[in-house]
């Protein structure tokens, strides 16, 4: 049995007391990669943001490594380890590539060699501002940036957002061997569902802020009618399909 | 040789342009640090300032030598910075800017309040800190100290631009200031940075007090209005800058200095007495934030906080007819019932609703937060008063004609309005108020003299009502209850009318450019012409409240429309409600001189400033509790069961 990194539990989430999650369970473990899918609304975002504590959750508890974080602001939770690349990249736009790895709490030291290891590309960009960085070369650099926190626990958020395939597929390896080398946690939310389950160990799929699929990416791998199913409506009635 | 003297001015202005440049700097610093147009930043320099004269001077019966005041001084500064973060800037977070900056006006009225309750209006000359030595250069004396100030502010500004540049506290500071909520994902606390920006300004601010002791004695208006200039120097910086900042603020000082030279030549337009023509240099600080505001506004940066609100809402009037029936007869009974400084008083307040109606209308409606409503009554005024000296025409010919001037200064100064938006348009209106006071009411031509302006009571073939008007209250003295009857006449007139606009196809027009300028042009509404109709409106009922309160003087000088009153009034219609007619109301009725002022200084001996201190407090508690204002929510708040049954 591994150690859990994240466990949530009867999660209720949501804006201005309209919860978009319901009674959502979830649990991420040590070295594990999950992936968070669902059609537009089902409350993946609203999810993550709860995790990272930007979203109040209206019920239900959040425990990192064994703690409950329910009474931890963002920032402290932060600080112990849970990094999320929100959807929009969270980088700042008027600083360098160079003055992100300076970015930083006190006390707080990264190694911005290591960020560049990760991703060559970001080297020869070290003095641009990330603004004028291309799509791609924006997202290399917030995960990069959020790589060299060395995180217990990393929440991604549609790296593919406005982005060519071709560019996740070289972002997420990064991620896959970063969790396995480091025993990281990592929750991700895509839309490109073929590339998330590659790397992927398990995959969750939510509707209308719940759960309505749990299986290891291996079985859907094989299987994915499965997946098409769940995103359906799992009651599909065969012949349904053609009427349409 | 020509250019040695203006030269030689150019440098005495390094002294002041020191100051607004540093006074500038904390505008740039308060922004980034926490998105906060600081219209304070001058009256923190002031507060240091004072406490420097007083531990030096040993006001407090104690006299500290120079060192230890200075010490002093400085942790005082770090003080009221902590009183400035706790009190303004973090109750406001998250609010909309507009607010922000109604928050820093509310920290304005109630410093400044302090400061004249405790030290008096009068300046108090300060012992220098800085050597008070002269040079002479191309024959000219210049002060020593001038060139300090410019270098110390000179290193200020190099310690924030290094600090910004490359330290993580900068760093965190700029990534806050583009967005509150990524900035927590990488572990920094918003909530500590902007703390740190408001020390380090309030820091800045202290330093500015003490040095403009060196050149200018210490009074309670001069440091705070210098927030003009500063601004505009800021503005060049689009607010971001602190090197564009110190460089635009020292030209400014410079230039006015050099202004001084020019208005003491023979070429010099002078005022029709033999005096130079004053204000020139208010004008010139007009005109550079303006072509500021052109070039520069555009590129002052958003800031991505985490909640944005707006203004509050305008809701629909109900039954005003029946409100005016209940309170109008009341009102005229007290006027003539109530003994002389309370009859005084309700007329003040009836005036003073009146005025507020203008910024209900621009503001509440328009979404247009403008200060120079108040100058723009001064026109009027002056108009009035002009028309009886120079021509002997009188009522009611002059204060049509005051109105209608009103009206069109006020047009002009809406059309900066069509490109200038939210928090800039405050800025300009500021200025474009100094620049009229000092410009025009100040100047002896078309403005007052120092003992005042005449202005006859009002009469209508041959009836007067004016304030002296023989028929007298209950008891028997001025002001005539006639002049209060028809300021309640005119108030309640305007005030039907202003909720008739509310709900007229003009005014559901108005709130739509309010609300959202593209909607609306989308929507098939001319914003254009929607935004200069409601400055036309305010400015009109703008005129009509200062042609009432020349009236009521008797005999009007600049003061009578001073810019910082303008900006008190701001601070009432805030607290009151911006949005709603009974908001204007009561604003009137708690106003400075008004009937709840004399009131408490009748029964409890207390000055109109002490309920000015007050009013920084209720700003930015009513901005944060009840952002619709007091009697907004009293007023609709009670009735909605009643709507709801009958609808």
């Amino acid at each position: 049995m591994s150690e859990t990194v994240l466990s949530v539990d009867e999660l209720s989430a949501g804006y201005d007391q309209a919860d978009v999650v319901r009674r959502l369970d979830l649990r991420v473990d040590v070295g594990e990669v999950v992936a968070l899918f669902g059609p537009n609304g089902a409350g993946k975002t609203t999810t993550l943001r709860a995790i990272s504590g930007i979203v109040k959750p209206s019920h239900g508890t959040i425990r990192y490594l064994g703690k409950d974080l329910s009474r931890l602001s963002p920032t402290v939770r932060a600080r112990a380890g849970i990094a999320h690349v929100p959807e929009g990249r969270g980088i700042f736009f008027g600083l360098t590539v160079a003055e992100h790895m300076r970015l930083g709490y006190r006390g707080e030291t990264v190694d911005p060699e290591q960020a560049y290891s990760y991703f060559p590309a970001l080297a020869p960009l070290r003095d641009r501002r990330a603004g004028f960085l291309s799509g791609g070369e924006q997202q290399m650099l917030a995960v990069a940036r959020n790589l060299v926190r060395r995180p217990r626990l990393l929440l991604l958020d549609e790296l593919s957002l406005g982005l060519a395939p071709v560019l996740v597929e070289q972002l997420l390896p990064v991620v896959r061997q970063y969790a396995l080398d480091n025993g990281c946690g990592v929750l991700l939310v895509e839309q490109h569902v073929q590339l998330a389950i590659e790397v992927a160990d398990r995959c969750y799929v939510l509707s209308h802020g719940d759960v309505v699929l749990h299986e290891t990416s291996e079985r859907l791998r094989s299987d994915p009618d499965i997946l098409v199913a769940s995103y359906l409506g799992q009651r599909r009635r065969s012949g349904e399909e053609a009427a349409l | 040789m020509v250019l040695s003297p203006i030269v030689a001015f150019a440098l005495i202005g390094l002294g002041s342009g020191g100051l607004i440049a540093g006074i500038g700097l904390g505008v740039v610093l308060s922004y980034r640090g926490g998105g906060v147009i600081n219209l304070s930043a001058g009256v923190l320099a002031m507060l240091s300032g004072f406490c420097y004269w007083a531990l030096d001077t040993g006001y407090f019966g104690i006299t500290f030598p120079t060192g230890w005041a200075i010490t002093l001084t400085i942790v005082f500064a770090l003080v009221v910075g902590v009183v400035f973060e706790f009190g303004v800037v973090r109750p406001l977070r998250g609010q909309p800017p507009l607010a922000k900056l109604t928050a820093t006006l509310g920290f304005f009225v109630s410093a400044q309040a302090a400061v004249v309750l405790g030290f008096g209006e009068e300046a108090r000359p300060q012992p220098p800190i800085l050597p008070s030595g002269i040079v002479s250069i191309l024959g000219y004396t210049v002060p020593v100290s001038s060139f300090w100030i410019a270098g110390i502010v000179l290193a200020v500004t190099l310690l924030f631009v290094g600090a910004f540049r490359w330290s993580r506290f900068g760093l965190g500071t700029r990534a806050a200031a583009e967005n509150e909520a990524y900035a927590t994902l990488y572990g920094l606390s918003p909530n500590g940075l902007s703390l740190a920006n408001t020390l380090l300004m309030s820091l800045a601010m202290g330093l500015v007090g003490l040095l403009g002791a060196s050149i200018a004695e210490v009074d309670s208006s001069t440091l705070p209005l210098m927030i003009v200039p500063a601004l505009a120097a800021a503005t060049f910086g689009s607010l971001n800058s602190f090197t564009v900042t110190y460089i635009a603020g020292m030209l400014i000082g410079m230039a006015e200095s050099v202004l001084i030279f020019f208005s003491s030549q023979s070429w010099f337009p002078t005022n029709g007495i033999g005096n130079p023509l004053p204000g020139v240099q208010e004008l010139m600080i007009f005109v550079v934030l303006v072509v500021a505001m052109f070039f520069r506004a555009g590129k002052i940066p958003g800031r991505g906080d985490i909640v944005e609100r707006r203004l509050p809402p305008a809701p629909r009037p109900r039954a005003p007819l029946k409100a005016a029936m209940k309170w109008v007869p009341l009102c005229a009974f007290l006027m003539w019932a109530l003994p002389f400084g309370f009859r005084e008083g309700l007329i003040t307040s009836l005036i003073a609703a009146v005025s507020l109606l203008s910024l209900v209308v621009i503001t509440g409606f328009v979404g247009q937060l403008s200060i120079v409503q108040l100058a723009l009554a001064g026109v009027a005024g002056f108009t009035v008063s002009h028309f009886f000296i120079n021509f002997g025409i009188g009522f009611p010919w002059a204060a049509i004609i005051g109105v209608l001037l009103a009206t069109v200064v006020g047009l002009i100064s809406g059309f900066p309005a069509l490109r200038v938006r939210g928090v800039s348009l405050v800025v300009l209106t500021l200025a474009a108020a100094v620049a009229i006071e000092n410009f025009g009411f100040t100047n002896s031509t078309w403005g007052a003299s120092v003992t005042g302006s005449l202005v006859p009571a009002p009469s209508l073939f041959g009836f007067n009502f004016g304030p002296n008007a023989s028929f007298h209250g209950i008891d028997g003295a001025e002001p005539s209850p006639l002049f209060g009857w028809f300021c309640l006449v005119v108030l309640t007139v305007i005030a039907l009318w202003v909720c008739n606009l509310r709900r007229s196809r003009l005014g559901q027009e108005m709130l739509a450019v309010r609300a959202n300028e593209r909607a609306a042009a989308a929507s098939g509404v001319n914003v254009r012409n929607v935004k200069l109709i409601g400055f036309a409106i305010a400015a009109a009922i703008a005129g009509v409240s200062g042609v009432l309160l020349a009236y009521s003087y008797g005999s009007i000088t600049a003061d009578s429309y001073d810019t910082l009153v303008a900006i008190s009034l701001i601070a009432f219609i805030y607290i009151c409600g911006i949005t709603t007619v009974p908001g204007a109301i009561q604003g009137g009725l708690i106003y400075t001189g008004g009937l709840l002022a004399y009131a408490i200084l009748d029964w409890f001996g207390l000055q109109g400033n002490w309920l000015n201190l007050l009013v920084g407090f209720l700003v930015i508690a009513s901005l944060v509790l009840r952002p619709e204002g007091g009697a907004t929510y009293l007023f609709y708040r009670s009735k909605r069961p009643a709507s709801e049954v009958t609808s």
